[in-house]
């Protein structure tokens, strides 16, 4: 019996699935059918970008909602910019939140933030704070805000520190090694005491992990800020989708600053570089960053949106390990290598012109960049009589490491890696080229494990003191260092290794030092002036290249302002 | 009736499977080079903070315990929390926003194979060494042979740029806001749940184009064995007893070829959902829908382990469990296959 009823049952299972396998295969035929049917009809449904050549009602939706969407490569799952060292999450917070000094959208000056007067007279730093302004959340901003949020990141002993394993590297990094003590006088005083003279440090406060919690909103979410963002910007949140790799912001009404001049602003992620340029083309993207040169020159193409650039706060090298490489130690060595390989070439050809020769660590729109300085010059000749003085004429060899991913200041490391390689060939000098991918590869370089290496920078705070202390300043005691000898091991006592090449120049460092400790512009800029002097003749690095920040706007976008630090400075931009 | 001992003999083996990938997976995280406390402290970070947060993880243990840990956890389904990506939110958390986007991708795509492969193989074996069998060999072997990172952007290029009538990325249009109805995570689902034919209509527009690219291998695969296994069918004694008895073609093939035919293409259903789940990290990517895929892939580009942990025993979860309800399926299709 019972096999009997399996038997029947087995069959009806059978036919039941061929023909459910035919009723799904006809319903799916004329769903589609449908679909295809009311979208010819329909324009409405532009949004979509169904309908690349009605690009006007893209936003429409049918109904009257502005709505602005941007498109990047990668998703932030996190809002807690105290919890993040990562630029994805930067460019919504700078949204949400706002800094107490701001920077001038698309320049790197400073203006006033949520502060309208601020100084930095030696040690001490004083900010006078807007009155009236309020958090989304209802709340108005005080000095208490500020210190809640500082005590927040830093300060293990406040009943609301976020923790060891939760705040970020920028917590101690911006705010924490510097500030010794913050005084509060009334709501609107506040008066910071720093640890050392440090010229940077209010740029430091216009940095997106120095940006303002709301103290009511610490005290009731503790670490759940992210979902719960809170803070004084042109937007507020409304959704975090990770499921669908999207933000959505909604305008904050009483915002005190310009704009916000649309209803709604969606982050969208696009990982492909062509296809986000793509869904640009069609209408389905309003702004679009991360632009590699292929889906720039792609972009270029579009007729309802164009390529806006502009000259990047950032630097592209290659670091000779001077305390790995014994040819090295001779700088007509490194400023042999210096002319041997062709720049020009790379950032024309290999970066499609999308970034500019370097001369030297700072980029130009950065304080104290010498524009007395020029490129090092492609001469294989001058190159050939430089090594055969410093005893090297027969040549050498080493190895070059680089990562393999594409980095905005390099975007074909590996072609440079060869083009380097070959230009070297041509004066002797045998290169061997070792890549790795990023993570690995930072430590590898990080333990000076590399001959010499690729790696590049883009600046925090857009001050000179991010790219020549942090970058070429070994950081160690006097008593590291060895006398007649400007390179330090990297094994030596807290060794800056950010300095890839070991450099430990005295005249270089006592300048950077000094700097550091100069709050009157202009004597900076004439310190910095000099270190850059020496850093371009000593060649501690080859300076490969600035590269440009790209981005692709629609052109129902208007008022959108690039800006190579800080921003997008969405609150400017409106639709037509 | 059930074959539950069959079942819970099959749900047991589930076991030892998971701990070798679990092992396996553990092994070569570490000991592929990439410190995870410099990782996460990342570029920016002094020494001293990166020492802490090696304390913190346990990553100053020795290995087996570590090791031992992991696998404690891993039976609690506890993956930990991600280190980079989605930093102090637990793995089963970020899984369980990822996970249905690439199910539904894989589901459309298995559907779009089922209803095209079977028809196609029937078609093949029923006119075999005619040209249409040829032409459907010729199909199904281009549809193998022709990478997603390449069928993708062209098809992209295809539907969204020179022709307009399909968009070119995502899931559902940026305009609408589905993480406010969001049920089962699957945008088809929930905007049918939600009633709303406008978001229905556009997550399905969206969906054409991936499940396209992603089912046409299975596509292929399925029309090929059910080719082969049709033409088997075809030579057994009880069809010529039923063309015999005077029955017409239509019929024969249908009701008694089709239905024998189909067993062991379940099997290949079932076999190929693994190697959708495979494609679904191309296919994500190149349509920039966020699945557990993509999720894979950055993972181990930025040194998280515990996401890359947690996916590829999930992959491996769900690839044993397909593989599972395969068997039992067949099992109940062929009582034989039990004893």
């Amino acid at each position: 019996m019972s096999s009997r009823d399996t038997n029947v049952s087995r069959r009806k299972f059978l036919g039941a699935a061929g023909g459910a396998a035919v009723t799904v295969g006809l319903a799916g035929c004329s769903g589609n059918g449908d679909s295809d049917g009311s979208d010819g009809s329909d324009g409405s449904d532009g949004s979509d970008g169904s309908d690349g050549s009605d690009g006007s009602d893209g936003s429409d939706g049918g109904d009257e909602t502005s709505l602005l969407r941007y498109g990047r490569g990668s998703h932030s799952p996190t809002l807690d910019f105290q919890n993040s060292t990562s630029g994805e999450v930067a460019k919504v917070t700078e949204q949400i939140y706002d800094t107490l000094i701001n920077f001038e959208p698309g320049e790197s000056t400073l203006t006033d933030g949520l502060a309208s007067d601020y100084s930095l007279d030696g040690q001490t730093a004083s900010l006078t704070l807007k009155e009236g302004v309020t958090f989304h959340n209802g709340e108005e901003f005080t000095a208490q805000d500020f210190v809640a949020t500082y005590r927040r990141f830093v300060d293990s002993e406040y009943e609301y520190y976020a923790g060891d394993d939760y705040v970020s590297a920028y917590g101690p990094f911006t705010l924490g090694s510097w500030i010794d003590e913050i005084q509060v006088d009334g709501d609107y005083e506040l008066t910071i005491q720093l640890t050392q003279t440090y010229a940077p440090f209010l740029r430091n406060l216009a940095m997106f992990a120095a940006a303002v919690h709301s103290e009511a909103a610490i005290e009731e979410y503790g670490t759940d800020l992210s979902e719960n963002a809170v803070g004084t910007g042109p937007f507020e949140l409304d959704t975090l989708d990770d499921s669908n790799e999207q933000v959505r912001l909604a305008a904050y009404d009483d915002y005190w600053g310009e704009g916000p001049n649309v209803d709604e602003v969606v982050f969208v992620t696009v990982g492909e570089n062509s296809t986000r340029a793509q869904s640009l083309g069609s209408g389905e993207l309003d702004i679009i960053d991360g632009l590699g040169a292929q889906s720039s020159q792609q972009v270029d193409g579009y007729d309802n949106a164009e390529l806006v650039r502009t000259e990047g706060i950032n630097i592209g090298y290659m670091a000779f390990n001077i305390a790995a490489v014994e040819e090295f130690q001779d700088r007509r060595v490194r400023q042999a290598i210096s002319h041997a390989i062709n720049t020009e070439a790379i950032v024309n050809e290999i970066y499609s012109g999308f970034a500019t020769e370097a001369s030297q660590p700072l980029p130009p729109n950065v304080l104290g960049h010498n524009d007395d300085l020029d490129p090092y010059e492609y001469d294989p000749e001058q190159a050939q009589s430089l090594l055969e003085e410093a005893g090297y004429g027969d040549g050498f060899s080493f190895e070059l490491a680089t990562f393999q991913n594409p980095r905005g200041y390099n975007p074909s490391p590996i072609q440079t890696a060869e083009t380097v390689a070959s230009n070297l060939g041509e004066i002797g000098i045998d290169v061997e080229i070792n890549q790795q991918s990023f993570s690995p590869y930072l430590e590898y370089t990080a333990q000076g494990r590399h001959d010499a290496c690729f790696l590049g920078w883009y600046t925090d705070n857009a001050d000179p003191d991010n790219f020549a202390y942090v970058l070429l300043h070994p950081q160690v005691e006097e008593s590291e260092l060895t006398e007649g000898e400007d390179w330090v091991s990297f094994d030596a006592e807290g060794y800056n290794t950010s300095n890839r090449s070991a450099w430990a120049n005295r005249e270089y460092m006592d300048l950077v030092e000094e700097a550091q400790q100069t709050t009157d512009e202009s004597d900076r800029v004439d310190l910095y002036n000099d270190a850059m002097e020496v850093a371009h003749d000593e060649a501690p690095w080859v300076y490969m290249d600035y590269a440009e920040e790209l981005r692709g706007v629609a052109n129902r976008v208007s008022g959108f302002q690039i800006a190579a630090i800080s921003g997008p400075y969405l609150n400017l931009v409106s639709l037509e | 009736m059930f074959p539950k001992r069959f079942v819970l003999k099959r749900l047991l083996l589930l076991v030892p499977v998971l701990i070798g990938v679990a092992t396996l997976v553990f092994s070569i995280l570490h000991l592929s080079p990439g410190d995870p406390a410099l990782t996460i402290a990342g570029e920016r970070a002094s020494q001293e903070f990166v020492e802490r947060i090696r304390a913190d993880l346990g990553l100053n243990d020795p290995i087996w315990v570590q090791y031992i840990d992991f696998l404690g956890n891993v039976a609690q389904f506890d993956f930990g929390e991600s280190y980079v990506i989605n930093r102090n939110t637990s793995v089963r958390e970020v899984l369980a926003d990822t996970l249905p986007v690439t199910l539904e991708l894989a589901l459309y795509g298995q559907l779009f194979g089922i209803l095209f492969g079977i028809p196609l193989g029937v078609l093949s074996a029923v006119k075999q060494d005619t040209i249409t069998d040829h032409a459907t060999r010729v199909g199904a072997l281009t549809g193998i042979s022709v990478p997603i990172f390449w069928s993708g952007p062209l098809l992209i290029l295809l539907f969204a740029q020179v022709l307009g009538i399909l968009p070119t990325s995502g899931r559902i249009s940026s305009t609408y806001n589905v993480a406010a109805i969001r049920v089962t995570g699957m945008v088809t689902i929930d905007t049918l749940i939600a009633g709303d034919w406008e978001m229905f209509r556009s997550a399905v527009r969206h969906m054409l184009l991936p499940s396209l690219v992603i089912g046409v291998y299975s596509m292929a695969l399925i029309s090929r064995m059910m080719r082969s296994s049709m033409l088997e069918v075809v030579r057994q004694d009880y069809m010529r007893t039923a063309r015999a008895k005077g029955q017409g073609a239509k019929i024969t093939v249908l009701k008694h070829g089709f239905r024998n035919a189909l067993i062991p293409v379940v099997t290949i259903i079932g076999i190929q959902f693994g190697g959708l789940l495979g494609g679904a990290v191309l296919t994500e990517t190149v349509f920039a829908i966020g699945g557990i895929g993509t999720l894979l892939v950055e993972a181990i580009e930025v040194g998280d382990y515990p996401i890359v942990q947690g996916t590829v025993l999930t992959f491996a979860f769900l690839f044993t469990l397909v593989n599972l309800v395969v068997d039992v399926t067949y099992s109940y299709l062929d009582p034989r296959i039990q004893q």
